[in-house]
């Protein structure tokens, strides 16, 4: 038995539940999905990119995903991420053929906590989501506010 | 039995407040009014914290501005919010209104309301419809301060995520377990500073009604 297939296919489920119940609303509160793993590593760091990079080497050393690219613009709060290979890739492909667009990434959610945790950042929010089955690769779009100074400050994603 | 379309066709949400305080009496009969809502096998898991301590209000006010700027911001720099308003034409005013939303000042408002009730409800009673009672409790609350005279506003923004739920609940001393009580809202509440314009636009009955079954607009 694939145990992976296996608890991929339960989060399905439950993924797709707690949409129908929620909506939209069900990717804010799924933030916590995912951070056990990365709060019992040891994450260092006091920049954002190297609590992100310690994020990264733990992921990966793992083997939740192979490999995750990213970069940080748009007055510090655009995060973009690649994640390749990810473990969860194929419950983002169920959920999809189901109806439902992927929502809940538990990789970004990790860096997410991260940052709140070690370098108290006020809050994240995951802004967007793309799934590529084929090249088993996702592109998320998430906002990291260091400060709640933050909140407002505004640019073009798209020419960032 | 009194029909009550005027009073429901007639209620907006206000987040505008004179600062006079709502009288005693008026509080009661908001509260009275949410006891009354309906409530699955009468469970009555809701509970109500009326809150008018202005420094609690304040950090309630701050919560909700980041949890909905928060969104609202990366909304905008995906071009989500432009979308959204561009029916308003005068472009200053566009873009104060985009501002407005984007920087959370939008939903900060609970700063200036003399009561804010929260609405939360506990799980540990056993109720199997705890948002959906708590819900109606809240349309009750609305209806009631509308029908006073009062402007009120629902507010979602401050408890939509999981980590904001929870500084939401710790502000009040609410006890935080996943299984404990479940937030879903705040209910600002004063005396309107804002003229209540008609509602907003509805969809008509058309749109949403179907007869007999999904999809059947026709009337038998």
């Amino acid at each position: 038995m694939d145990k992976t297939e296996y608890f991929n296919n339960l989060v399905v489920r439950l993924e797709e539940l707690f949409f129908h119940e929620l909506s939209d609303c069900a990717a804010w509160k799924t933030e916590m999905i995912g951070v056990d793993f990365i709060q019992s590593a040891n994450i260092t760091g006091s920049t954002p990119e190297e609590i992100i990079e310690s994020c990264i080497r733990e992921i990966t050393k793992a083997g939740l995903a192979s490999e995750i690219t990213y970069s940080i613009s748009g007055k510090g709060i655009l995060l973009r991420m690649n994640v390749k290979d990810c473990i969860h890739i194929p419950k983002e492909t169920t959920i999809k053929a189901h109806g439902v667009e992927p929502y809940n990434c538990p990789i970004a959610n990790m860096i997410r906590d991260q940052l709140i945790e070690k370098l108290q950042y006020e809050t994240t929010y995951v802004a967007s989501m793309d799934t590529d089955e084929a090249a088993k690769e996702c592109a998320l779009q998430v906002a990291i506010y260091e400060t709640s100074d933050k909140i407002g400050e505004v640019t073009d994603w798209s020419n960032e | 039995m009194n029909d009550i379309i005027d009073v429901l066709t007639s209620r907006k949400s206000i987040r505008r407040y004179k600062p006079d305080p709502v009288p005693e009496e008026m509080i009661d009969k908001i509260l009275e009014a949410a006891r009354w809502a309906p409530t699955g096998e009468n469970y009555q898991p809701w509970r109500f914290i009326v809150i008018r301590d202005q420094e609690m209000k304040d950090k309630i006010g701050a919560l909700s501005k980041v949890g909905s700027g928060s969104r609202m911001t990366a909304w905008y720099c995906l071009g989500h919010m432009q979308k959204r308003f561009e029916k308003i034409e005068d472009p200053v005013k566009r873009a104060e209104v985009l501002r407005f939303m984007y920087s959370g000042e939008v939903s900060e408002f609970c700063r200036q309301a003399p009561v804010i009730i929260a609405v939360i409800g506990d799980l540990r009673v056993g109720s199997v419809d705890v948002p959906y009672d708590l819900s109606a409790a809240a349309e009750n609350i609305l209806l009631e301060a509308h029908s006073l005279g009062l402007g009120a506003c629902w507010v979602h923004g401050p408890v939509a995520t999981t980590r904001d739920a929870k500084k939401f609940k710790e502000l009040l001393d609410i006890p935080t377990g996943m299984g404990d009580y479940k937030v879903i809202a705040y209910i600002a509440i004063g005396w309107p500073a804002e003229a209540r314009k008609h509602p907003r636009p509805k969809l008509p009955l058309e749109e949403m009604v179907y007869w007999e079954k999904f999809g059947q607009k026709e009337r038998p």
